[in-house]
């Protein structure tokens, strides 16, 4: 070793500086523990919570949904259990090999193998549940529970399927149910009032009504949501859990449907095109709500293949489409009644007024030709026989009389462009055409025309099977009425539509010549007659959907079915003192009288005669 | 004393830094015991690297400083050679490769590199005149940053910065002149937006800038942070208790038994139990800074004086990212973390601190 001469100064620097390194860290140590301290006195209580917080996971638990019932008690939706085979991608680490594995003794379909691989990656890495099969058997049941010790990340999950027991029957009224998307999700979130970080597991699986009463009545039929708390670790797998509330079951909901009622439509459709609403005159209630061609809604609520799914969204018959509630159908005939009113009301005509129809109606102003559907008119046509034979030209008549203004308030009164029902699910108000609308819309002023026109229920009047029951109702009421409900005992307020001339009288007469309709000798609708044992008023309708500018034109539309006319009635009975009343659209039905007769008809036999 | 005399057989040690050591090491088992989920073979592991660090720390502690003056050298370019070998042959984990595998051992050359530098750079300070003149400084800066520039290719962040910091400790504290201190602090500050922008990586930036603002990214790259503050907060003054922290054993902490130890100790045993463990700590630092003062000559002083300020860089990096005050970097809290070439270099390290304090100066009365 060589000897160095260390001079005292070498070492006094060396000693400074070394102080200066330890005094650094010094001061750096007394910031650390300031840290330190700060971590664990200061904020002590906060931290204690976020740990706390980190190591329990809340989970909603959904409570049963309520049962919904007829309205004679009659069961039409509940739940039933069924068992799904669910899969924890979170542990699974080669799916392939995890199918292999099932495989060996359950059988899994090639599709379900699909949708499992397509999803597995996503579920994985947000540690979500996946099922893999739904509904499983009883056999594969117990092959998969005696195995599944060798499965940690598989178990058959217990869930309660919707179950609609007339499916078919009640798609458009009772809707049905089905998992909430990411928008509906978070409104439910807020609506309740939970926490964001709850979870719902997929046993526990959130359904939401999505369409109909399933929709309407969802806080009805929910219940209350129950609570369980999970002790996790950051990766998600549980240590404990255990139940902090209790999930409340949902109330059942009972209904004014009359399911007989609605097997009876449903087998007098026969899956035409159409719609029937039937109304309770006592207190308002529906009692038959059915739309023509219906969907499965037991494959909507609990799982439809896409294919399937495609088939019914695309069909041209547009099974979806809730045509008694959103259908706008010209009233055509039906709305005469209507027209009457006014008429006597107004002062313009009396049960006595009467006309020569020979055929047509020509418009003073212009000369235009308005035809009757009966070639060579009716002759010497009163009011009584304007109904019961539905004379056009009788009506034109009226109508050219008519101020189209105070027209247009009569027929909001009777229920014409308005919510129709309080309950019902994406009902169409419609509207009731008049002046200002027809320029906003068409940018074209009224003609006198347009109002001969809708003296017959055509051109821009159009109304919704549930618009047409309600005036039904109204009429066989004698305008007393309540808004219309799907909800049994519902509470609603009697209402009443002013006449200052249309007097009690003048129900009765209205009331027999609706009767005439289908119990007089010359009644459009006579053919109805031998259908029931009780008498019906009712005004049938037959709405064009293409007017031809002669017969031979006309001729040549019926050749295309879509572009036939509608069948439409209205009715009301058992008469003289009517307990319910219906209307009927049967599209490109054609003749109101014999084809949408029938189907109301039923109808009002199968609530009339239980 | 610092030796036993057997007649012609004498053992040299300083019972203040041995028992200390001693000490913590059996605590880092304990608590790795726990961090580890009661893992027996991690436990037998570490307790097999610390019961042989412990006696080489001693045989290392036997030699005269002369040994390791000679063959600072020698250790140096092993160490590198290692490094290397890491580099070429290693088996590659998580895209790095640090490690040579020896079967049932991995270790980890780099640590050895933050020992041997300081040493070999102290043993090459000896023989020049100090102050150190310009010359030697910018060839022992150029050797620094080779080293530095090696470790950090394989890659190897963390180890790299205390194997810079181990070099410029001996350079400064033999004399580095405060101007040139200055102006390269200078250069280092204006060229500090170039660095960013050109060697660091994208998660490294992230690191930093989460250190800022923990909210910006809480479930990213803050989370290992706020999940650490958490546990270290959610341990008050007298901690949870012994495998009770629920932070640790339910997964929210990563790295309970390396980088995030000092968490888990937090978390059981409160402040009350991390004060005896800094307590400890201190206790070195300060016999350190006394042997260091007190060391027989420039080498010894300067190599105990580099030494123990690594294994204060070491701690103070690794307490300082677990509570949040510094970025994320890999960093073992020393004598403590899982892992055996920490541990054994540090035990390498005051193996030679305690030979030059044991060691008297041969100089004829």
């Amino acid at each position: 070793m060589t000897e160095i001469n260390e001079t005292y100064k070498e070492k006094i620097s060396f000693n400074k500086r070394l102080v200066f390194l330890y005094a650094t860290f010094g001061i750096l140590g007394a910031v650390f523990y300031y840290q330190i301290f700060n971590l664990q006195i200061s904020n002590y209580s906060e931290y204690e919570i976020a740990a706390e917080n980190n190591k329990n996971e809340e989970i909603s638990v959904q409570p049963l949904r309520g049962i919904i019932f007829d309205r004679n008690g009659e069961i039409l939706v509940n739940n039933i259990p069924t068992f799904d085979l669910i899969t924890k991608p979170f542990f699974i680490d080669d799916p392939d090999d995890f199918l292999l594995k099932l495989s060996s003794f359950l059988e899994i379909d090639e599709e379900d193998k699909k949708v499992f691989l397509s999803q597995f990656e996503k579920a994985k890495t947000l540690n979500k549940e996946l099922t893999l099969k739904q509904s499983i058997s009883d056999e594969d049941k117990a092959k998969f529970l005696v195995r599944s010790h060798m499965f940690e990340n598989a178990y058959v999950g217990k869930r309660y399927l919707r179950n609609y027991l007339y499916p078919e029957i009640f798609s458009h009224s009772i809707g049905y149910v089905g998992r909430p998307n990411e928008y509906e999700l978070d409104e439910i979130y807020e609506k309740r009032s939970l926490n964001k970080k709850i979870n719902f597991t997929y046993t526990n699986q959130l359904i939401i009504g999505k369409t109909g009463l399933e929709f309407t009545y969802e806080n009805i039929l929910t219940g209350e949501f129950g609570n369980n708390l999970r002790e996790v670790d950051a990766r998600g797998r549980t240590l404990d859990e255990q139940i902090s509330t209790e999930p409340k079951v949902g109330n059942n909901l009972y209904t004014s449907l009359d399911l007989r009622s609605h097997q009876a439509a449903h087998k007098a459709f026969n899956n035409r095109k159409g719609a029937v609403v039937a109304i309770d005159i006592k207190d308002g209630s529906v009692v038959t709500l059915y739309s023509s061609p219906t969907f499965p809604t037991n494959q909507l609520a609990n799982g439809i293949l896409q294919k399937d799914f495609d088939e019914l969204l695309l069909s041209e018959e547009k099974p979806f489409f809730n045509r008694a509630l959103k259908g706008r159908y010209p009233p055509a005939s039906s709305i005469k009644p209507a027209i009457a009113m006014y008429g006597i009301e107004e002062g313009l005509i009396d049960w006595d007024f009467s006309i020569f129809d020979e055929g047509f109606f020509t418009l003073p102003e212009d000369g235009r030709i308005y035809r009757d559907w009966k070639e060579g008119g009716h002759g010497d046509t009163n009011l009584f026989k304007a109904i019961t034979q539905s004379s056009n030209t009788y009506f034109f008549d009226l109508a050219y009389r008519s101020d189209i203004n105070q027209l247009n308030k009569h027929l909001s009164s009777l229920g014409f462009g308005g919510k129709a029902c309080i309950d019902c699910f994406e009902e169409d108000k419609v509207f009731v055409p008049e002046p200002t609308w027809k320029m906003n819309k068409h940018n074209f002023g009224w003609f006198k025309g347009d109002t001969v026109n809708m003296g017959v229920g055509q051109g821009y009047l159009v109304s919704t099977p549930i618009q047409l029951a309600k005036y039904a109702y109204i009429m066989a009421n004698k305008g007393k009425f309540s808004d219309l409900s799907l909800k049994k005992d519902l509470v609603k307020s009697e209402k009443s539509i002013e006449f200052n001339k249309f007097s009690n009288d003048d129900w009765f007469k209205l009331h027999e010549s609706m009767v005439n309709v289908i119990e007089g000798n010359t009644g459009t609708a006579r053919r109805l007659r031998e259908r029931k044992n009780y008498i019906v008023a009712a005004k049938t309708g037959t709405a064009e959907l293409v007017s031809g500018e002669n017969r031979e034109q006309y001729s040549e539309t019926r050749l295309d079915d879509n572009l036939r006319d509608h069948a439409l009635i209205i009715a009301f009975g058992p008469m003289p003192n009517p307990r319910y009343a219906v209307s009927v659209v049967v599209e490109n039905g054609e003749s109101g009288g014999s084809v949408a007769g029938p189907v109301a008809i039923s109808v009002l036999n199968s609530l009339i005669q239980e | 004393m610092r030796y036993l005399d057997f007649k012609k057989f004498s053992i040299y040690y300083d019972p203040y830094l041995i028992i200390s050591i001693a000490l913590l090491s059996i605590l880092g088992l304990f608590f790795l015991y726990s961090a580890s989920d009661g893992n027996a073979s991690v436990l037998i592991k570490q307790s097999i690297f610390v019961f042989f660090g412990l006696i080489l720390m001693i045989a290392l502690s036997q030699p005269d400083p002369q040994i390791y003056y000679s063959y600072s050298g020698f250790f140096l370019l092993i160490s590198i050679t290692l490094v290397f070998v890491a580099i070429f042959f290693g088996p590659e984990i998580n895209g790095a490769n640090r490690w040579i595998s020896f079967g049932f051992i991995t270790l980890q050359p780099s640590e050895l590199c933050k020992i041997f530098l300081p040493i070999f750079i102290a043993s090459y300070l000896y023989g020049v005149k100090l102050p150190i003149n310009l010359k030697n400084t910018f060839l022992t800066i150029f050797l620094i940053f080779i080293v530095f520039l090696i470790v950090s290719s394989q890659p190897d962040l963390g180890t790299a910065i205390v194997i810079l910091l181990s070099g410029l400790y001996v350079l400064f504290l033999a004399g580095l002149s405060w101007t040139f201190i200055g102006s390269a602090l200078a250069i280092f500050v204006i060229s500090l937006p170039f660095l960013w922008n050109n060697f660091l990586e994208p998660f490294q930036r992230q690191r930093i800038a989460t250190l800022f603002n923990p909210d910006l990214d809480p479930f990213g790259s803050a989370w290992n942070i706020t999940q650490s503050k958490i546990a270290i907060g959610s341990g008050g003054i007298f901690g949870k208790g012994f495998g009770e922290g629920t932070q640790s054993h339910l997964n929210f902490l990563p790295e309970t038994e390396t980088d995030f130890i000092f968490a888990v100790i937090a978390e059981e045993f409160g402040l009350v139990g991390l004060t005896v463990l800094i307590g400890l700590y201190f206790f070195i630092f300060i016999r350190c800074f006394y042997l260091s003062i007190n060391a027989r000559d420039r080498f010894c002083r300067l190599v105990i004086g580099g030494l123990s300020l690594v294994f204060i860089s070491t701690l103070f990096i690794n307490i300082g990212m677990v509570i949040g005050l510094l970025p994320v970097v890999g960093m073992p809290l020393p004598l403590i973390s899982q892992g055996g070439s920490s541990l054994i270099s540090f035990y390498i390290a005051f193996g030679i601190i305690i030979s030059m304090a044991s060691h008297k100066k041969l100089v004829p009365r």
